[in-house]
């Protein structure tokens, strides 16, 4: 038992680089999704679930400290993202097919997806051997205004897209390719 | 299949999470991993056209 008012400051910060990147990579995507009007396909929009559940893990991980259930969260997300994006990557990997959207960096979003989920793999699988002198433990720890901040543009890029889902796809579910939101008027209307 | 409810479901996980509530996030999280495994098999039925 390790007694510290504020144990695993320098993994809580790491867990806090990670959210940061986990919620850049949904702002990334919500960005691309209304600069370039691409609305996502339903593949698309499950590993932006797959995003936000292994960003839920390293929230935990912040809030009450590293344990191995919470990277255990994130590594089963990240597979679960890794079979949606690596699907879709196998959709379209046929000679010729233009794949689905805007390439960003000669890849598109579902390849970059499919990298950044082993990433985070990769990632949890270092923490995890790193922090295993921490026990597990449930109480709240202290978080700097930095962290808070950071969990705050998660819930908040995780809030849009409940928003942004709605809108495309209202209660019921997403067409394979859609092209207009449902709850929006058409912009090709008269 | 409502496309909506992961989000939501994963929106309070993180609520409680931000909230430092362990137990209710791990639940709404894995509500939201059943959800996510059903959306994942309700959308990936087509064949693909790929010799494996």
């Amino acid at each position: 038992m390790i007694f510290s008012r504020n144990p695993a400051r320098g993994s809580r910060v790491l867990n806090g680089l990670a959210l940061l990147g986990v919620t850049g990579v949904l702002g990334m995507a919500f960005a691309w999704q209304f600069i370039y009007d691409e609305l996502p396909c339903p593949l698309c929009l499950l590993q932006r679930v797959a995003f936000i559940l292994a960003g839920v893990g390293f929230l935990l991980n912040m809030r009450v400290g590293p344990s191995p259930m919470h990277y255990g969260m994130s590594i089963a997300a990240s597979l679960g993202g890794m079979v949606a994006s690596g699907r879709q990557v196998l959709l379209h990997i046929a000679p010729g097919d233009p794949g689905y959207g805007t390439p960003f960096m000669g890849l598109h979003f579902y390849t970059w997806a499919f990298i950044a989920f082993a990433a985070i793999i990769v990632f949890c699988v270092l923490m995890q051997s790193a922090d295993r002198k921490w026990g597990d433990s449930m109480l709240k720890k202290p978080v700097s205004a930095l962290g808070l901040i950071v969990m705050a543009l998660f819930f908040i890029m995780t809030l849009a897209n409940v928003g942004s889902t709605t809108l495309e796809c209202g209660f019921g579910p997403c067409p394979d390719n859609p092209d207009s939101y449902l709850w929006l008027p058409s912009s090709a209307a008269p | 299949m409502i496309m909506m409810l992961p989000f939501l479901t994963g929106l309070v996980a993180v609520w409680f999470g931000v909230l430092g509530r362990r137990r209710p996030c791990v639940t709404f999280w894995l509500l939201t991993l059943v959800i996510f495994g059903v959306w994942c098999q309700y959308h990936m039925t087509s064949p693909l056209a790929l010799s494996l």
